[in-house]
C-alpha cells in the first residue's frame, strides 16, 4: 500500500527515459575527451577550488601559531594543493579503468579496505589522533582508510544488489548477508572509534540495497533494528550519550561539552547575510577547533555569509543530482552494477555533506566527518576525486552505450 | 507496462520512484540545512554576535598621556615617554621547553638562569619580568608564539633637570601616579583619564583587530610653573656648595618675585636623582623649605621693629639702652652676642641683631596687637601651595602671653616657622607693606587686587628696608651678603635648634634678604641646618649663598645694576 502511494508521489505516469546529459551529444564512433557531465565536473571542480582557498583562510592562524608546521602559514594550503593534485591524477587513472573491471575487482578491494581496516587498528601501525584510532602514518601524511572504504563499499554493495536481484524479497537472502557484512565493517569502525563513517557506511550500503529493490517490509524492520541499535550504542556510553545530548543545547556548557558548536554557531552568526568577509574570520584565530576540517564549513558561514552557504549547499546540490541522474540513466539501460554503485557514491556524498554540514549548524550530535571536496585531508579529498572519476566513467560509457558502442 | 522495460521482472525490481525519492529526500535534507542557516544568520545572529563579543572582545585600558611640567620659560620639568613592560604568566612559562625559554631569556637579555628565578620570584599567575623597556625591544614579544607572555605599553616618567627639581616636583610610582611633590598634589590635573578600546583578541589573548574607542584618553594638562630652571640651578649649586663648605647637615633656599608673589626657586640639599630611584631616603625626599619648622630667630626682628615704627612707639633713630647686652626678664635673661656700646638707636638694634634692643622694644607694645602683626605676616597659616605637607607654624596662644614670651617672641624665638613663609614675610616688607599670595605656576597677569593685602604703611616699610641695608653694609652682621653692581638688604639669623625641649649646641643659620635695595626684584632666603666648620652664624654662612644667588641672577634677569662705583665695572668686567 505504501508502495503504491509511494508510486503515486514520485512517479508520474508517462515517465520517460531521463536525459543523461542536458546537452546533446553529438553522434560518432567514439565518445570524445570533455564528453562527460559537464556540470557535475565543474560544480566538483568549484567545490575542490573553493575548498582550498577556505582551507588556507581557516588555518593561516593555527599553522601560525603550531610548532608542526614550523609557524608557516601556508603549511596547510600547500598540503591540500598537493592532496588535490594527487587526487586528480588519480581521478585521472580512475577515469581510465572501466566499470566492469571495478565490478571484477570488487570482492578484493572490499578485503583490502577491511584489512586495511583492521591494520589501522592494530597500535603499532594506526595513529591515534584526538583519541580516535583512524590514521596509518604513511612518512609525511597520514592514511584514513575509512575514506576508501566508503567507495568500496559502494561498488560491494552495488556488486551485492546485482548478484541478488532475484532475492530482493527475501530477508534471509537478499537482506541478512549484506547486513552481517555492514555489522562487520560496523564494528571494526566503531573500534576507531569512527562512528561518522559507521553512519555513511551503512547509508550507502543499505541505501543501494533500497534503490535495489529490497522489499519495503524488511526496510521498516531495519529502520526499527537501527533506531533500536541506535538507541543501545548511544545508552552504552556514557561518552556517546553526552556527546549526542550535548548538541541539543551546547549553551548549557560553552565551556566544556557545547564549546565546540557554540564557536561554531557564533561564526555563523557572526557571518549575517554576507559574511565579514573572506580572511576576516575571527573564530578561525584558534576559537573553533578543527576550523579547516570537520568545521570548514562555519568558516564558509562567517566569512562568506549565507550567499556563500548557500552556493556551496547548491553546488553540492548539483553533484547529488546529477550522480543520480546518471545513475537512473545507467540502471534504465540495465547497467545495474554502474548504476547502483553510481547511486552509492551519491548516497555518500549526500548523507556525509549533510552530517557535516547538520553538524555545523547544530543539527546533529558532533561527529568527526570532513566536508566532502572541501575539508582539509588527503584521504577525504583523493577518495572522493575518485569516487566522482567513477560517476563520469560510468556517464561516459552510458554515453558510449547509447551511441551503440560497446566499451 | 512502461514502455522502455526490457524485462519486466527487473523494472519492478528497480523502481524509479525509489531514486526520486532518495534524491528528493537529500534535497530536503540540503534546505532543512539553508533553512537552519538562514535562522542562525538572520534571525539569531545578534544573539550569536553577542556571543561571540562576550568570548573575544575585551576593554582595553589605554593610558592617557601624563601632563609635561614646564618651568615658566617651557624647560621640560617632567617628562613622559612611551615604553613597554613585559609580564609572564609563571605557571604556563613553567610547561614550555627548554628552547623556548631560552629563546625567551635570549630575547630578555638575560640568562635562563636569571628568568627562572624572575619565574619563581614573582606572582603565582603573574610577574614582571622586564619593565619599561624602550617599546621598539618589546616588539618581538608582542607576536610570542606561545601562551604566557605579554607586552604592556605604558608611559615612563622622566625628570631632565634631575636632583635640582626633586623634592619640588616629586616622583611618580612605578604604575604613573604621582607620589611625592608636585606630581602627587597635582596628580589629578596631569594624569587625565585613560581610555577604553574596544579590541578584538585571538584566544591566546593577541590583539588582532582594533576596533572602536570606547573612551579616548584624556591626555593630562601640562602644568607650567612660576619655576626658572637657571634660578633654581643657581640656587642649588649654591646651597650645595654652602652645605659642603660647612659640613652641614642640610639646607635650603627660596626665590621669590617680590612683584608678582612667584616662586621661582625652591631649592632643597640634600636631594636626590627622581630618575633613579632605588634605594630612596626619605629625608633626600622631603621638601624641607615647606615642610621643615625651625625657630627662626633674629630673622624675625625686622618684623618686630616694623610694629613698633608702626604703632609710634619708636623711630628708627630711637636710642635704645642695651645695658651691656643683658636684660633679665622675671627670672630668665636675654643677652646679645656681640654686645659693644651702651645704647644703639633703634636702626643699629637690626644692624647689630641686638636680642635686648628687640626685646625692650617688644616689651613696650601690646602681645596681642604682636600676636596679630605676626599672624598677619602669616605665622601659624598654613600657606596656600600645592604642595604636600606644607606646614602652618606655631605661635604662642595670645591670650596668655608672659613677658618673657613677648620678649623671645622679639628675636624669634618660641614660634615655628618654614623658610617659606619667612621669605613670604620679607616680601612683604620689599613691596613696600603689600602682601602679595604666594604662587608656584606662572603668573601671566598680576595678582588679584583683592588677594593683596597691606600690612605695612608705605612709610613704616620704607623705615625698614633702610634698616635692613645696614645690615649688609659695613657694620652690619651680614657684610657678606652684599653684592658687586647690586643694593642688597636682609636680615640674620642664627638660631639654637631645639632638641626633646632643650635648647642644644646645634644651630640653624639663616639669611632672609632682598635685592635690589632701591627696587626690590627678588626675595632670597637661604637656611642652612647645623653647619659644623669654623662659624655657625647666618652672617657667615647662609648670607654668602644669597649673595651667590642675587649675584648670578639679578644681572641675568637684566636688572640694571642701583649700585654705582668701581664695584660695577668689576662687576660688568668679564670672568675669568
Amino acid at each position: 500500500m505504501v508502495e503504491t502511494l509511494m508510486r503515486r508521489w514520485f512517479g508520474r505516469r508517462g515517465d520517460r527515459l531521463p536525459p543523461s546529459a542536458p546537452h546533446h551529444v553529438e553522434r560518432g564512433p567514439v565518445a570524445r575527451f570533455g564528453e562527460f557531465d559537464l556540470p557535475l565536473f565543474w560544480a566538483v571542480t568549484a567545490l575542490t577550488l573553493m575548498g582550498l582557498v577556505m582551507v588556507y583562510s581557516a588555518s593561516i592562524a593555527l599553522a601560525d601559531e603550531s610548532p608542526a608546521t614550523g609557524g608557516r602559514a601556508n603549511y596547510f594550503l600547500i598540503r591540500q594543493a598537493v592532496f588535490v593534485l594527487l587526487g586528480a591524477g588519480v581521478a585521472w587513472m580512475t577515469f581510465q579503468v572501466p566499470m566492469r573491471v571495478w565490478q571484477s575487482l570488487t570482492p578484493w578491494l572490499f578485503l583490502l579496505g577491511v584489512v586495511l581496516l583492521i591494520l589501522v587498528l592494530l597500535p603499532g601501525i594506526g595513529k591515534v589522533v584526538n583519541g580516535s584510532r583512524r590514521w596509518i602514518p604513511l612518512g609525511p601524511i597520514n592514511f584514513q582508510p575509512s575514506e576508501f572504504m566508503k567507495l568500496f563499499v559502494s561498488f560491494y554493495a552495488a556488486d551485492y544488489t546485482v548478484r541478488k536481484l532475484r532475492f530482493m524479497a527475501s530477508f534471509w537472502r537478499g537482506f541478512l548477508p549484506l547486513a552481517f557484512v555492514v555489522v562487520l565493517v560496523g564494528v571494526l569502525l566503531l573500534l576507531q572509534p569512527d562512528f561518522g563513517a559507521f553512519a555513511v557506511i551503512s547509508a550507502i550500503a543499505f541505501g543501494v540495497l533500497f534503490l535495489g529493490g529490497l522489499k519495503l517490509r524488511i526496510f521498516f524492520a531495519l529502520i526499527l533494528l537501527a533506531g533500536a541499535a541506535f538507541a543501545v550504542l548511544i545508552l552504552s556510553s556514557e561518552y556517546r550519550s553526552q556527546r549526542l545530548f550535548a548538541f541539543l543545547d551546547p549553551w548549557a556548557d560553552p565551556l566544556g561539552k557545547g564549546y565546540q558548536l557554540t564557536h561554531s554557531l557564533i561564526a555563523f552568526g557572526r557571518g549575517k547575510w554576507f559574511g565579514v568577509g573572506l580572511g576576516g574570520s575571527v573564530e578561525k584565530l584558534l576559537y573553533l577547533p578543527e576550523a579547516h576540517t570537520d568545521f570548514l564549513f562555519a568558516v564558509v558561514g562567517e566569512e562568506l555569509g549565507l550567499v556563500g552557504v548557500c552556493a556551496v549547499v547548491a553546488l553540492f546540490a548539483v553533484v547529488i543530482w546529477r550522480t543520480f541522474t546518471i545513475g537512473r540513466g545507467l540502471v534504465c539501460v540495465e547497467q545495474y552494477f554502474s548504476g547502483l554503485a553510481v547511486f552509492g557514491i551519491g548516497l555518500w556524498i549526500g548523507v556525509q555533506t549533510f552530517i557535516n554540514m547538520g553538524v555545523n549548524v547544530g543539527l546533529l550530535p558532533t561527529k568527526g566527518l570532513t566536508l566532502p571536496f572541501m575539508s582539509y585531508g588527503g584521504s577525504s579529498i583523493i577518495a572522493n576525486l575518485a569516487a566522482m572519476a567513477v560517476v563520469l566513467r560510468a556517464d561516459w560509457e552510458l554515453r558510449c552505450l547509447r551511441r551503440g558502442i560497446q566499451v | 507496462m512502461e514502455q522502455r522495460s526490457i524485462n519486466p521482472l527487473l523494472v519492478l525490481a528497480i523502481p524509479v520512484w525509489r531514486q526520486r525519492m532518495v534524491v528528493f529526500s537529500l534535497l530536503c535534507l540540503f534546505a532543512i540545512l539553508v533553512l537552519r542557516a538562514a535562522y542562525l544568520q538572520g534571525i539569531q545572529d545578534e544573539f550569536l554576535q553577542q556571543q561571540g563579543e562576550a568570548r573575544y572582545e575585551r576593554q582595553i585600558e589605554v593610558p592617557a598621556m601624563r601632563g609635561r611640567v614646564l618651568d615658566r620659560n617651557g624647560h621640560i620639568l617632567a617628562d613622559s615617554s612611551p615604553v613597554a613592560s613585559i609580564w609572564a604568566d609563571p605557571a604556563k612559562v613553567r610547561q614550555w621547553s627548554h628552547e623556548d625559554l631560552s629563546r625567551l631569556a635570549r630575547m630578555l637579555g638575560m640568562s635562563t638562569d636569571e628568568l627562572g628565578r624572575r619565574l619563581e620570584k614573582g606572582g603565582r599567575r603573574f610577574t614582571y619580568l622586564r619593565r619599561h623597556l624602550p617599546p621598539d625591544e618589546a616588539r618581538p614579544l608582542m607576536s610570542w608564539p606561545q601562551e604566557g607572555v605579554g607586552v604592556v605599553e605604558e608611559y615612563l616618567r622622566f625628570y631632565p633637570q634631575g636632583e635640582a627639581f626633586a623634592q619640588l616636583v616629586g616622583l611618580v610610582d612605578v604604575d604613573g601616579q604621582g607620589i611625592e611633590g608636585l606630581e602627587a598634589s597635582l596628580n589629578s590635573s596631569l594624569a587625565g583619564e585613560s581610555g577604553k578600546r574596544l579590541v578584538v583578541q585571538d584566544r591566546r589573548g593577541r590583539v588582532v583587530q582594533d576596533s572602536v574607542w570606547v573612551e579616548r584618553p584624556r591626555d593630562g594638562r601640562d602644568v607650567v610653573l612660576s619655576l626658572d630652571a637657571r634660578i633654581q640651578h643657581i640656587a642649588f649649586r649654591a646651597l650645595e656648595q654652602a652645605v659642603a663648605r660647612h659640613q652641614a647637615r642640610a639646607g635650603g633656599a627660596v626665590v621669590i618675585d617680590v612683584r608678582t608673589g612667584e616662586i621661582l626657586a625652591l631649592a632643597n640639599w640634600p636631594s636626590y636623582n627622581p630618575n633613579r630611584r632605588t634605594g630612596l631616603d626619605l629625608s633626600e625626599v622631603r621638601n624641607r623649605v615647606v615642610t621643615d619648622l625651625y625657630e627662626p630667630g633674629s630673622v624675625m626682628k625686622p618684623l618686630l621693629v616694623a610694629l613698633a615704627l608702626e604703632r609710634g612707639v619708636v623711630k628708627p633713630e630711637t636710642p635704645i639702652d642695651i645695658q651691656g647686652g643683658i636684660l633679665r626678664v622675671g627670672n630668665h635673661s636675654i643677652r646679645d652676642v656681640h654686645a659693644t656700646e651702651r645704647a644703639l638707636t633703634v636702626s643699629q638694634v637690626i644692624q647689630k641683631s641686638s636680642n635686648v634692643g628687640v626685646a625692650k622694644i617688644a616689651l613696650g607694645l601690646d602681645p596681642k596687637d604682636l600676636w596679630r602683626h605676626y599672624r598677619a605676616f602669616g605665622f601659624g597659616t598654613r600657606p596656600d601651595l600645592p604642595l604636600p605637607g606644607v606646614a602652618a607654624g606655631r605661635m604662642l596662644p595670645p591670650d596668655s602671653l608672659k613677658p618673657i614670651e613677648v620678649a623671645t617672641m622679639a628675636y624669634g624665638h618660641g614660634i615655628s616657622t618654614s623658610l617659606l613663609q619667612l621669605a613670604h614675610a620679607y616680601q612683604a616688607i620689599a613691596n613696600d607693606g603689600v602682601m602679595l599670595p604666594l604662587t608656584l605656576m606662572r603668573r601671566d597677569a598680576p595678582p588679584p587686587i583683592d588677594e593683596m593685602r597691606r600690612i605695612l604703611s608705605p612709610k613704616t616699610a620704607r623705615q625698614v628696608k633702610a634698616m635692613m641695608e645696614l645690615v649688609t653694609q659695613p657694620g652690619g652682621t651680614a657684610t657678606r651678603a652684599a653684592v658687586n653692581g647690586y643694593r642688597t638688604a636682609g636680615k640674620t639669623g642664627t638660631a639654637h635648634k631645639l632638641e626633646n625641649g632643650r635648647y642644644v649646641e646645634k644651630y640653624l643659620a639663616s639669611f632672609v634678604g632682598y635685592a635690589p635695595a632701591s627696587q626690590p626684584r627678588l626675595v632670597v632666603a637661604v637656611m642652612i641646618d647645623e653647619p659644623k666648620a669654623k662659624s655657625y652664624y647666618g652672617g657667615a654662612v647662609a648670607a654668602p649663598v644669597f649673595a651667590e644667588i642675587v649675584g648670578q641672577v639679578l644681572p641675568s634677569l637684566g636688572v640694571a645694576p642701583d649700585m654705582p662705583g668701581p664695584t660695577v665695572a668689576a662687576a660688568q668686567r668679564p670672568r675669568g
